[in-house]
């Protein structure tokens, strides 16, 4: 049935084929750009959506700047740790010289074999912490202990010890000894001193989102030295995050004169800020492939009652020698069907090619082909959406056109 | 001639007003979207200091291990910064008409008075050479730099931009006043006007699209206060540090260099002079990697660094794709749209109208649906950059000012209405003024 059909539509679209070509040429540009788009979309959306391993949503920073001649950093710490631990709302906080997930942060070198060469070395992110460091981040500790508060080391700039122990990630563990099963194992630093593994996380992402290793992360019970600030990080208990960002603020500001208190911040706003261009891409992806589909439909739909108007009589005398409305209606539909499916055919091929095309200028992985296969479908239901309602109107031509105009 | 053939474009398009605001609004769409990503594009790539392309030269010297190049993406470019002891070396030079070393830090800025109730800020500084600001062409409203002197003191002199003067004097002119950078009380020498090149060129390792800092100090400040960067610091070799001043000597590279270099010969002798430098290094024992010492004008400065990113490629990409797609769908319905009003072309055909005149006409029409398309996606595309801006709204603002439409854009808008009459219009004209008139004067 469908095929005998298909006949007659497909010699009637060669006599007029300039306007079948137009319409197939946006389909194939269309399905070429669409599915790369969404493609790219979902990566970002992935990228975005990866787990960090930490509590993000009800962890906050604070920041302490001394600024005059008596400002006693290590006291003002102390001080200001313990009012924050003493919070109702505050599960945990703790000192550390940079801020997960933000884009700032501190990596080094480190290997299983003394002296062994660069190709061995594992890059680590790492947070300096004190023994509150690992509930703060609400990473999940699968081997090993924590650090004790004995073990925090005092400030050092020129790193002039190695820390005795340090926690680390399952995947440094991996890169490092092959297993995770790292607890009790030794590390060494660029001078070849050691380190005991004394834990290892499950999972946690460190401070850069597009570096590929980002879970490369170590905490080290160091008290940070570098620049001349107190950095906190606090994490409150469900519910209890935006109340206590608001009472710190308050409560730190005014509590010394010598220092300023800035950047009481939720860790969700480093996150959105360093993924802001990935979301941001994906927003205008999908804006213009909405858009584009848009145009698309409305360029089927124009053909559609372009073909219909010019051919009132031909519809009318149909009727009149006994087409029924559906055979009007069928007749347009597979017309239509046929103009997608040539350009859905050019499109799967030039999808591939630009699919090629960014896998080798911009490293993006090759095309999934179940995101062509859905391309490919939502054409088609367009298409047919789009034709539906020329098809419609020309079955409701009525047979006495044909005898009208003689 | 022209007059009649608008007059009859216009009648024209009156006839079917809804295939005409079809066109209308593909033609727009897709020109907005064009101009908008072209305008991010251009505003990214752009050169802010184009005037002096042929004259600032940033440094870069491979002081990298010698087993792996600094970056593994680029193995072979230098890294992007110095080592303190290599910027004060190659800025030392009279070489150049002026050379400028620098990095930035942070730090408190608070007022001196005693009873001022202005609120201490953070802020960042630019720790830097006296040449700095002639070097960049950097405006002042107030002042002006510091002497070279100042640098080696070093003295106690600070610079402030716009809004930092704002802050902390109301916009008076605060040469000649004093504030207190962290525990230490510095004097205004100058006040900088409203200064924000965009990419920020002469930092790009540490956020292209960054503020310029918030006030600028001598370069002598570093050491005397053993300064930490707010900023990206490498180090490749394993040394053992003692003090700062182990710091200071090391091979970590945390400093920037530029010098401004007039004319070709003094470029060549600057390069020699480069050179000469690292050989002499080499005994004792650095520089282990093939010599790779570089001046670098701008506008290879902002490539080498990727201010514009693979996404913005990308996006222009798909941009003229779409354009591309309401391109084509314009040209079926002015397609379909002549062949509808053939009838006419008939009798103007049959009236004397030459093929050439009949084609000239209906280009015309097509030149007069790009032309309104245009403004209509100038206006789309400003209204999707306002959307643009608010989606960047937390990003930083250096990024933004890249997202307004500009005279290039405006320009480009203008290219692409060309471009879009000539892609729509031409087959349609062609095909239309090809018929043979009797065929459509029978009915």
């Amino acid at each position: 049935m469908v095929m005998s059909d298909i006949r007659p539509v497909l010699s009637a679209l060669l006599r007029n084929r300039t306007g079948a070509i137009l319409v197939s040429l946006q389909v194939a540009i269309a399905l070429a750009v669409l599915v790369n788009a969404i493609y790219i979309v979902k990566q970002r959306v992935d990228l975005i959506g990866r787990p960090t391993g930490m509590d993000v949503a009800n962890v906050f920073t604070v920041i302490s700047s001394g600024f005059t001649q008596d400002h006693d950093r290590l006291a003002a710490a102390r001080n200001d740790l313990a009012w924050l631990r003493s919070q109702p709302g505050v599960v945990a906080a703790t000192r550390t010289n940079a801020i997960p997930l933000s884009g700032g942060g501190s990596s080094t070198g480190i290997r299983s074999e003394p002296d062994a060469p660069n190709d061995k070395t594992v890059a680590i992110n790492y947070f300096e912490v004190d023994e509150g460091g690992l509930e703060t981040f609400g990473v999940q500790l699968v081997a090993g202990r924590n650090f004790r508060a004995e073990e925090i080391m005092p400030p050092d700039p020129n790193r002039s010890q190695a820390p005795p122990v340090a926690i680390i990630t399952k995947s440094v563990a991996r890169e490092l000894f092959g297993t995770t099963d790292a607890v009790g194992k030794v590390a060494y630093d660029y001078l070849n001193r050691p380190t005991t593994i004394v834990g290892v996380i499950e999972h946690m992402h460190g401070s850069w989102v597009s570096w590929d290793r980002v879970d490369q992360v170590a905490l080290l019970p160091m008290t940070p030295a570098f620049g001349g600030d107190n950095l906190y990080l606090v994490r409150a208990a469900p519910g209890a995050r935006d109340e206590l960002m608001r009472k710190a603020e308050e409560y730190l500001a005014t509590s010394d004169p010598t220092r300023m208190v800035r950047g009481v911040r939720a860790l969700e706003y480093y996150r959105d800020r360093s993924y802001l261009s990935d979301r941001n891409m994906a927003i205008f992806l999908v804006s213009v492939t909405a858009l584009l589909a848009g145009v698309t439909a409305l360029g089927i739909f124009a053909l559609a009652t372009f073909n219909v108007n010019v051919r009132t009589r031909q519809i009318g005398t149909r009727r009149a020698i006994g087409a029924r409305r559906a055979d009007i209606v069928r007749y347009f539909m597979v017309e239509n069907w046929l103009v997608t499916t040539g350009g859905v055919l050019l499109g799967v091929a030039l999808a591939f090619g630009v699919g090629y095309w960014l896998s080798t200028q911009y490293e993006l992985p090759r095309l999934d082909l179940y995101y062509l296969l859905g391309g490919v479908l939502l054409l088609w239901a367009l298409g047919l959406a789009a034709a539906w309602q020329p098809s419609r109107r020309a079955a409701r031509i009525s047979p006495s056109v044909a005898t009208r105009t003689v | 001639m022209f007059g009649y053939y608008v007059k009859l474009a216009l009648r024209s398009l009156r006839r079917n007003p809804g295939i005409s605001a079809l066109m209308v609004m593909a033609i727009a769409l897709g020109i907005a979207v064009c101009v908008m990503t072209l305008t991010v594009y251009h505003g990214m790539s752009s050169n802010p200091i184009w005037w002096k392309n042929d004259r600032l030269y940033a440094i870069t010297l491979d002081s990298w291990d010698a087993e792996e190049p600094a970056n593994e993406e680029r193995p072979e470019l230098p890294p992007p910064q110095l080592t303190y002891r290599d910027a004060e070396a190659v800025t030392s030079t009279a070489i150049a008409a002026r050379s400028v070393r620098m990095m930035r830090t942070g730090g408190v800025l608070s007022s001196a008075e005693a009873a001022s109730d202005v609120l201490p800020e953070r802020a960042l500084l630019r720790v830097t050479t006296a040449g700095f600001f002639g070097m960049f062409d950097v405006p002042f409203a107030h002042g002006g730099g510091w002497q070279a002197a100042a640098d080696t003191g070093p003295e106690p002199v600070i610079v402030l931009s716009k809004a930092m003067n704002e802050h902390f004097f109301a916009g008076a002119n605060s040469v000649g006043r004093t504030l207190r950078w962290n525990d230490r009380e510095f004097r205004v020498v100058g006040v900088l006007e409203d200064w924000h090149p965009s990419p920020k060129f002469y930092d790009l390792n540490n956020g292209s699209f960054d503020d310029p800092e918030d006030a600028y100090v001598p370069f002598g400040w570093l050491p005397a206060l053993e300064l930490d960067s707010v900023g990206n610091t490498n180090c490749w070799k394993p040394e053992q540090r003692e003090s700062y001043l182990d710091f200071l000597n090391s091979e970590c590279v945390w400093v920037q260099a530029w010098v401004e270099l007039p004319d070709a010969a003094t470029r060549v002798r600057m390069q020699e002079y480069l050179d000469g430098y690292v050989n002499e290094q080499r005994s004792s024992g650095r520089f282990a990697r093939p010599d790779n010492n570089r001046l670098t004008p701008v506008d290879q400065w902002l490539a080498d660094n990727d201010v514009v990113r693979n996404d913005n490629r990308m996006l222009v990409a798909m941009a003229f794709a779409f354009l591309s797609v309401c391109l084509i769908n314009t040209v079926g319905l002015l397609l379909a749209k002549f062949l509808g009003g053939a009838t006419i072309t008939g009798i103007r055909r049959a009236l004397g109208a030459s093929r050439r005149q009949i084609f000239l006409q209906l280009l015309t029409e097509a030149g007069m649906l790009a032309a309104v398309g245009a403004t209509a996606g100038l206006v789309l595309a400003s209204l999707g950059l306002l959307g643009l801006r608010a989606m960047y709204a937390t990003g930083s603002s250096g990024f933004r000012t890249v997202m307004y439409i500009d005279v290039w854009s405006v320009a480009m808008a203008v290219a692409l209405a060309v471009v879009s009459a000539l892609a729509a219009g031409l087959y349609p004209a062609w095909r239309v003024g090809r018929l043979a008139p009797a065929v459509y004067l029978k009915s």
